[in-house]
């Protein structure tokens, strides 16, 4: 019974606005309160899980957030560079070859390119070895881009190992998708939202990571409204027009909530988190500790 | 139909209110913001509303989601324009003849087109066979900005819609999106690029040509990160539509006039959350580099507070129920609080760019009615706290 704390790489995608860097971030606590030297990374993304922690940005470089916590941004140029210099071991090549006003608009010029090694970056944390031969990161946490383009973004690799000819890049999109499409290292999350079509959406991004072998292992369903009013408080204020609606309104939410679970479960045949939908004014660290608790247990489950 | 004088909760008229004017005065309407909130709502329900109004109007999609078809009732969207069928419009109220369509971006079958009307005729083969052009085509992040500003092109010059309003990706890729023309050009423009691909036009192949570049050391490095062979054959592909840089840049520059023109004018879309508040400025400071104009920023779904009322009549309940309510409210009224905080601190930045509040309305908006109902907020004619609930 494999858990999702114990998947290697743990991939958080959604529409835009669902909330993936809170969960990203909250799953990474997850992780590291267990003892897990944990990564996060961000995608060509403005630091938003370190800010969420109340920490200043992580960039390029790898940062220690707490213990067993670590953070990184990758962007394309560093990421580019970093691939590079990997590559070629030195940075004297990598200046006269790579900072060549032509070769950085043919590289431009290459959209996948960008996303490949954005992506390997990621990978190669996966495959990093402390001196003892023990892996860097028991976990990544991957806030990757918005739906549609997380599609485009997570098949980089599938899609280049179908076009390109035989060599390092053919190596390396191999490499790469044989990782993301292994579900004992690799699950994705769904972060979706209680309404309609966001949990369309869901249901369609998840069937599209399954067309490409990327295998989703749960759903986190943000913003969820418990019941609160029952059908007695209803009739109780039967003769208060406003707090009538007052009533229904929450009412009508915690239904959706309940929908959109329900939906959920059986579109994705996967289990649903839920993090309670949240009021406060600036969303701060205790914030994330505490939907952290809620997810605690359905990461710790066994499937 | 048009917008009343009634003032809006912040005191902006609504007799000038700024996308009443902008959707009368512009052909061009381009929506920008971050994915998840409610872009494509706002741009639907402004090209309903010059609908309605009598304008024949497009709202064009490249977001991949099917959102669009979800809110105007269609099941199915292609790169074919259609018209929403009268019933639709008829069952939500509206007038039958609104002449509204939509469509939703078909990045391949756009590619395709365009690469059968512009490359020469002995290589559109290559090309379309091409493994570069098939991935270019396809899946591929960055591909969607280029064959969009085509298609809104192509769209615009027919001349068959009065206004039409483009949605866009999220964020990172709305920016991507203003940046693709100038892309394009850069690329096309560059004096190495043309360089690279001079002799190997005068050699009629590439070969040894495209590595005796800048010295085969340069060639051969990179070939190191790529492979010889993806370098090569990418070289081949390149050649292959270099037949086509002239229509490329030709279309870009047109695109980048069609985008800074008179007549076109962009939506900024965001929620009323302060982590917005760098994208609105970003946002503004890209257009104004552009020379592009934006008619407003929208903050869509704005939570209204409660009545004082509300909590004097709750105090008059007992027990459990009293405390369910109040705690309800008290939900309802730290929500309104966060976003007009939020709100003030965008409006602060955005001046002198219009600012509309949208509520949150009680229900997902994903109808015709409910497009039309959120219009009346974006057009002035409601207010803020009309929308209780």
């Amino acid at each position: 019974m494999a858990r999702l704390l114990d998947k290697r790489l743990l991939i958080i995608t959604g529409k835009g606005g669902t909330g993936k860097s809170t969960v990203s971030a909250a799953a990474a606590l997850v992780s590291a309160r267990e003892g897990r030297r944990t990564l996060v990374c961000e995608v060509n993304a403005k630091d938003r899980v370190t800010q969420l922690l109340g920490l200043p940005p992580a960039g390029p470089e790898l940062t220690s957030l707490a213990e067993n916590l670590w953070a990184v941004n990758i962007r394309p140029d560093d990421a580019m560079r970093e691939y590079a210099l990997m590559t070629l071991r030195l940075e004297s090549i990598y200046k006269a070859v790579f900072e060549n006003r032509f070769v950085r608009y043919f590289l431009r010029f290459v959209p996948s390119l960008q996303e490949l090694v954005m992506l390997g970056k990621v990978l190669y944390h996966l495959q990093q070895k402390l001196p003892d031969g023990s892996d860097r990161f028991d976990t990544i946490v991957l806030d990757a881009p918005a739906t549609g383009h997380a599609i485009s973004f997570l098949s980089v690799p599938r899609v280049l190992a179908q076009t390109v000819p035989p060599g390092a890049m053919l190596r390396e999109a191999e490499r790469m998708r044989a990782l993301l499409e292994d579900a004992a290292t690799t699950a994705a999350i769904l972060v979706s939202l209680p309404e309609e079509m966001p949990v369309t959406e869901t249901i369609e991004l998840g069937a599209g990571l399954r067309e490409r072998e990327i295998q989703p292992q749960a759903a986190v369903l943000n913003s969820f409204t418990a019941p609160r009013f029952g059908e007695s408080d209803l009739a109780a204020l039967a003769a208060r027009k406003r707090l009538l609606l007052v009533a229904r309104e929450h009412r009508r939410l915690s239904e959706l909530s309940r929908q959109s679970r329900e939906t959920l479960e059986r579109g994705l045949k996967l289990p649903v988190l839920t993090v309670a939908r949240r009021y406060e004014r600036r969303f701060a660290r205790e914030a994330v500790e505490e939907i952290a608790s809620e997810l605690e247990p359905g990461l710790k489950a066994g499937r | 139909m048009s917008g009343s004088a009634r003032p809006s909760r912040t005191g902006e008229a609504a007799a000038g209110n700024p996308l009443s004017e902008a959707l009368r005065r512009n052909d061009v309407l381009v929506c920008v913001g971050e994915g998840g909130v409610g872009k494509t709502t706002i741009a639907a329900t402004i090209a309903l509303r010059a609908a309605v109004e009598g304008r024949r109007s497009m709202v064009c999609t490249i977001d991949p989601a099917r959102r669009l078809a979800n809110s105007l009732g269609l099941s199915e969207l292609g790169n074919a324009e259609s018209r929403i069928p009268a019933e639709h419009l008829r069952a939500a109220g509206l007038p039958a003849d609104a002449p509204i369509y939509a469509m939703m971006l078909d990045t391949k079958r756009t590619w395709d087109e365009f690469v059968e009307r512009y490359a020469p005729a002995d290589k559109r083969e290559q090309i379309l066979a091409s493994r570069f052009y098939q991935s270019l085509s396809t899946a591929l992040a960055g591909s969607q900005e280029y064959i969009a500003m085509e298609k809104l092109w192509q769209l615009h010059s027919r001349k068959d819609y009065q206004l039409i309003v483009l949605d866009t990706p999220p964020t990172s890729h709305a920016l991507d999106f203003l940046d693709a023309p100038n892309r394009v050009l850069d690329f096309l423009d560059n004096d190495a690029a043309r360089w690279l691909l001079r002799p190997a036009l005068v050699a009629g192949r590439w070969g040894l040509q495209l590595f005796s570049f800048g010295g085969s050391y340069m060639a051969k490095t990179l070939a190191k990160l790529t492979g010889t062979d993806t370098l090569r054959e990418l070289a081949e592909f390149m050649l292959a539509i270099s037949g086509m840089n002239e229509s490329f840049r030709e279309r870009a520059s047109q695109v980048r006039e069609l985008l800074a023109a008179d007549r076109t004018s962009f939506v900024l879309v965001s929620s009323p959350r302060i982590e917005g508040i760098e994208e609105v400025a970003q946002f503004q400071r890209v257009l104004q580099q552009n020379h592009m104009s934006i008619a407003a920023v929208v903050l869509n779904r704005v939570q209204p507070p409660p009545l004082p009322s509300d909590w004097a009549e709750a105090a008059r309940e007992e027990g459990p129920l009293r405390a369910k309510l109040e705690a309800t409210l008290e939900e309802r009224r730290r929500a309104a609080e966060r976003d007009a905080e939020a709100i003030a601190a965008i409006r602060s930045v955005c001046a002198p760019t219009p600012l509309i509040e949208v509520p949150a309305l009680p229900t997902d908006v994903h109808d015709l009615i409910s497009l039309w109902r959120t219009g009346r907020f974006l057009f002035g004619e409601e207010r803020l706290e009309a929308a209780q609930w």
